[in-house]
């Protein structure tokens, strides 16, 4: 990764400190994988993780099971009288893994947190004639000497979409992860963390049509311009593209998304991870040129949509970063929102529409040969994280 | 500090303002030399330093009387002179566990007031697995145990169970504090292995929390009933500092000093807060205040409910659709200072009135006491308002019939000087400041059970040096010219009797003017507008329009 930020007299002049700085890229970002009852974490912290590998398994559909009483530290039987259940399994992140839980016997008392996994020897709790399919969940507490458990008996496995190290790692609470690499800085996401090699199907920017989204870019992550809409998303979904990058979603759309993951969610019907990230936030604003040209940089190359927070996760090595004036800004928002151009000097307080009085800066957008003035607060800098030795 | 000091650099560090002032102590009293505002991602020595150059400029003998010296170096003086600073406590999420749901509304209703966003369930309504959930969720700080002081049988059933699952909840998230409140505490042996326990009343403000169980008081206690748990819960959630509360405090001190009942209405970012003091007993010597800071009287409230988005088009005067709302109400919180002007200004006008909406809900008991003498607007959202729109938005709103004068915190001086801990020195301090600190914005004079009619009667307005008279027609907000620091005597001639001072055809009021002088407010209360969107939207406008006429510019 190349450096781009050398500090220059503009960057210091006064005044353009006052614009808002927007880091574009990260390094080593911390991402987390939130866990609810129920859910494990399959690493432990200090873990190093790849693409691909299994960090937690989810129990969707993770309902209140009466354990039972559960053997502890004294007991050998895994299969007591009197509804005794099985004993906990140990797992990378139990909370009792540590030594100093453990006990006499080397058998660890169950703790909250634990997973548990049972339901065979629950036989006769079970109407008569129906089958008894094993459960597996967390446990959540004992009362009265019984415990209650978070548990179903359908699962499914995330898989770290990042190279990274595991910072922390608990049961039914979160994963957490250091990524190697770099990240490029997102509004807001939605979905599940993914993965894929990135598609830049048109430089320009400008809204893709659904159209565009054929199966040929299927396992990809594709640059949808500056607003992505529930069609677009829909078939994105439909043709197993895993991921897509847009300037900006609708909340409605979004809220169409959710419900649509929902569904997915609920079916039995394994589903392929999907996510999408918007660089700007709700408003329809095309992606900055800084940001489309990284990301034509990165085209072809593996890459991952980290939900929280929202990233988009890349190797860092070798990356080169765009090469921007240091007086390079951008309208945030605002009536010129989404135009680029170079700063030249502050305005001082001006009156602005509607009688509202703002600081003002003295800009020169696209290719105007008018200066314009704009409040400062509407204005935006680009910052490159340094040079990754 | 403040007695050995001549100059004061306050600082009210919002989530989305950054507010700077000088207050120097020339000519034997402390003055407002000057303020800033800036977006809070600006630097804030940057800002200090933007500021005293132009003190410097403007004023270069101000600067030398403040002790800086003929070749002052204003870095030095950002670096070295004395700070009172205020800053906004982040949002913290707490977990509300009760046996009923009678119980879980009076804890909520507590922990809502002291400012927490709150996720809440009972034994009575779900089971133990969405109580877990509720509790394991990882941005939950605090989880809140409670039940009555006398548990009745429905919730001495559940509470053995409660106290289990949150014991459990605090092995996997250790960094968790607990509140146990009410009959909740004798269950505090269950959480022994957790961390220290100890009376929240023993517990210092921003002493670190994790890992405590604080026992406190059951959600009916303290005067009005909730305010000892919203107290300790207040004390959980803020940092040393917390600018909300100074606020609070500063208006509890000002109430003392002038002798009169005041509220302020501050929203912010991360929430509002609506506090009023009152001065009571013979002579006045002690102030009776009370408080509530709900986290969703933000005017951009994170992931805003449909309740949200129906507060915000009521109050819109253009049309848009719901999810247009939505996603403006989301960049709005993203970025606080984006579009300030133009469109932009007139739809932060309506989330900043939806916000004064869900605050006055919150606190129907504040709603139902006598208006105040003085009513003050403070936050980062008025800030870069025009005054005369500030006063129809506080008028739009809290509607009791009353006379009271409309002042706003334009320096955002509350906060920091709620920071002094001393309460003599704060009181010197404002006593000096009162009239720099309160910028006056008008009187507003607001009769109830006006009838429909071509007049309601007239108002006769004798100053110093001037009279007027006006005719008063009924569902309009007439404006009287009426300029800062003057007083004036309002006589007012009704129709039929109305509702003012008490119930009455004629009265005779005193007024103090301000930047858009003496507002008569002869609209209904509460304030009745036709449901139809369009009609609605009209009827606004035309009243945003009489006081906001730059609005098409």
């Amino acid at each position: 990764m190349s450096a781009v930020e050398p500090p220059s007299e503009v960057a210091t002049r006064a005044g353009f400190a006052a614009v808002a700085r927007r880091q574009v890229v990260v390094l080593s970002p911390t991402i987390h994988f939130r866990l609810r009852p129920g859910d494990r974490a399959l690493v432990a912290p200090g873990d190093t993780v790849v693409p691909g590998l299994p960090i937690a398994e989810r129990t969707p559909d993770a309902r209140l099971v009466h354990v039972g009483r559960l053997a502890g530290p004294s007991r050998n039987s895994s299969h007591g009288a009197d509804g005794e259940a099985s004993p906990v399994e140990p797992t990378p992140a139990g909370n009792a893994s540590s030594p100093a839980s453990l006990e006499g016997d080397g058998r660890r008392p169950p703790l909250p947190g634990e997973w548990w996994a049972g339901g065979g020897e629950r036989r006769r709790m079970w109407p008569r004639g129906k089958p008894t399919a094993p459960v597996g969940g967390t446990l959540l507490f004992e009362s009265g000497g019984r415990w209650l458990a978070a548990a179903a008996a359908r699962h499914q496995i995330v898989e770290s979409p990042v190279a990274g190290i595991v910072r922390e790692a608990r049961n039914a609470v979160e994963v957490t992860i250091e990524a190697t690499g770099a990240a490029l800085t997102g509004a807001l996401a939605a979905g599940e963390p993914s993965r894929g090699h990135l598609d830049v199907p048109r430089l320009a920017d400008g809204e893709l049509w659904a159209s565009a989204l054929d199966v040929g870019r299927s396992g990809a992550v594709v640059v949808a311009g500056s607003r992505i809409s529930a069609q677009a998303i829909s078939r994105a979904r439909a043709v197993s593209i895993h991921g897509l990058v847009a300037g900006s979603v609708g909340q409605g759309d979004l809220r169409d998304f959710e419900a649509s993951e929902m569904r997915q969610s609920a079916s039995l019907v394994e589903t392929i991870p999907f996510g999408l990230i918007a660089l700007d936030g709700n408003a329809r604003r095309p992606i900055p040129t800084p940001i489309l040209t990284l990301l034509a940089a990165l085209v072809g190359r593996e890459v991952a949509i980290v939900t929280n927070p929202p990233l988009l996760v890349f190797d860092a090595a070798a990356v080169p970063l765009p090469d921007l004036p240091s007086d390079w800004i951008r309208v945030r928002s605002g009536q010129h929102a989404g135009r680029e151009g170079r700063w030249l000097e502050p305005g001082g307080l001006r009156r602005f529409r509607s009688g509202i009085y703002l600081e003002a800066a003295v800009v020169r957008l696209g290719g105007d040969t008018e200066p314009t003035v704009v409040p400062v607060s509407d204005l935006e800098r680009f910052t490159f994280q340094v040079q990754v030795p | 500090m403040i007695s050995q000091s001549r100059v004061l650099l306050a600082l009210d560090l919002g989530s989305a303002t950054t507010s700077g002032a000088v207050l120097g102590h020339v000519g034997g009293r402390w003055r407002l030399i000057a303020h800033v505002a800036a977006p809070c991602h600006v630097d804030v020595d940057a800002t200090l330093f933007r500021l005293l150059t132009r003190v410097k400029l403007t004023d270069p003998k101000m600067l030398a009387e403040l002790g800086a010296g003929e070749a002052a170096d204003i870095r030095a003086l950002v670096a070295t002179w004395p700070r009172l600073v205020a800053r906004t406590s982040p949002r913290r999420l707490v977990a509300v566990l009760a046996g009923s749901r009678r119980q879980r509304r009076r804890l909520e209703t507590s922990a809502l007031r002291a400012g927490w966003l709150v996720v809440g369930g009972s034994a009575e309504e779900d089971d133990h697995l969405a109580l877990s959930r509720l509790a394991l969720t990882s941005e939950v700080g605090v989880v809140l145990l409670g039940a009555d002081r006398d548990p009745g049988g429905d919730e001495r059933r559940q509470l053995p169970d409660l106290a289990a699952l949150v014991a459990a909840v605090t092995r996997s998230r250790p960094e968790l504090s607990v509140v146990l409140a009410g009959g909740a505490a004798v269950y505090e042996p269950a959480l022994a292995a957790f961390g220290e326990s100890i009376p929240a009343s023993v517990r210092a403000v921003g002493q670190p929390v994790c890992g405590q169980v604080l026992l406190a008081p059951d959600a009916e206690a303290g005067n009005p009933p909730g305010a000892s748990l919203q107290e300790i819960l207040e004390g959980l959630r803020t940092l040393p500092n917390d600018s909300r509360l100074g606020v609070a405090r500063s208006i509890a001190s000002l109430a003392q000093i002038l002798d009169r009942p005041i509220e302020v209405l501050e929203i912010g970012l991360q929430g509002g807060l609506w506090s009023r003091s009152e001065p009571v007993g013979l002579g006045h010597p002690a102030v009776v205040s009370s408080h509530a800071c709900p986290a969703d009287a933000s005017f951009a409230p994170d992931n805003p409910s449909e309740e949200v988005i129906d507060g915000v088009l009521a109050w819109s005067t253009t049309a848009q659709d719901r999810h247009r709302v939505m996603d403006r109400l989301n960049d709005l919180r993203r970025l606080p200072w984006g579009e300030a002007d133009g469109d932009g200004a007139v739809f932060r006008l309506a989330a900043a009135k939806a916000a004064i909406g869900r605050l006055v809900e919150s606190s129907p008991a504040m709603l139902a006491s006598s208006v105040p003498e003085c009513l003050i607007a403070a936050g980062g959202i008025f800030a870069a308002l025009p005054p005369s729109i500030v006063a129809l938005a506080m008028a739009d709103l809290l509607r009791r019939p009353g006379v009271c004068h409309l002042a706003i915190d334009h320096a955002r001086l509350l906060g920091p000087i709620g920071a002094v801990e001393e309460e003599q020195e704060r009181r010197r301090l404002l006593a000096d400041l009162a009239e720099d600190i309160l910028l006056p914005l008008g009187g507003l004079i607001l009769p109830a059970g006006i009838k429909v009619g071509r007049s309601a009667g007239r108002l006769r307005l004798k100053g110093a040096t001037a009279a007027s008279e006006i005719e008063l027609h009924p569902g309009t907000i007439e404006v009287v010219d009426l300029p800062p620091g003057r007083a004036a005597r309002a006589d007012l001639d009704f129709r039929d009797a109305v509702k003012l001072a008490g119930r009455g055809r004629h009265f005779s009021v005193d007024v103090r003017g301000g930047l858009c002088g003496l507002l008569v407010d002869l609209r209904d209360i509460p304030m009745r507008i036709s449901d139809r969107p369009e009609s609605r939207r009209l009827a606004l406008e035309a009243w945003q329009r009489g006081m906001w006429p730059e609005v098409d510019e």
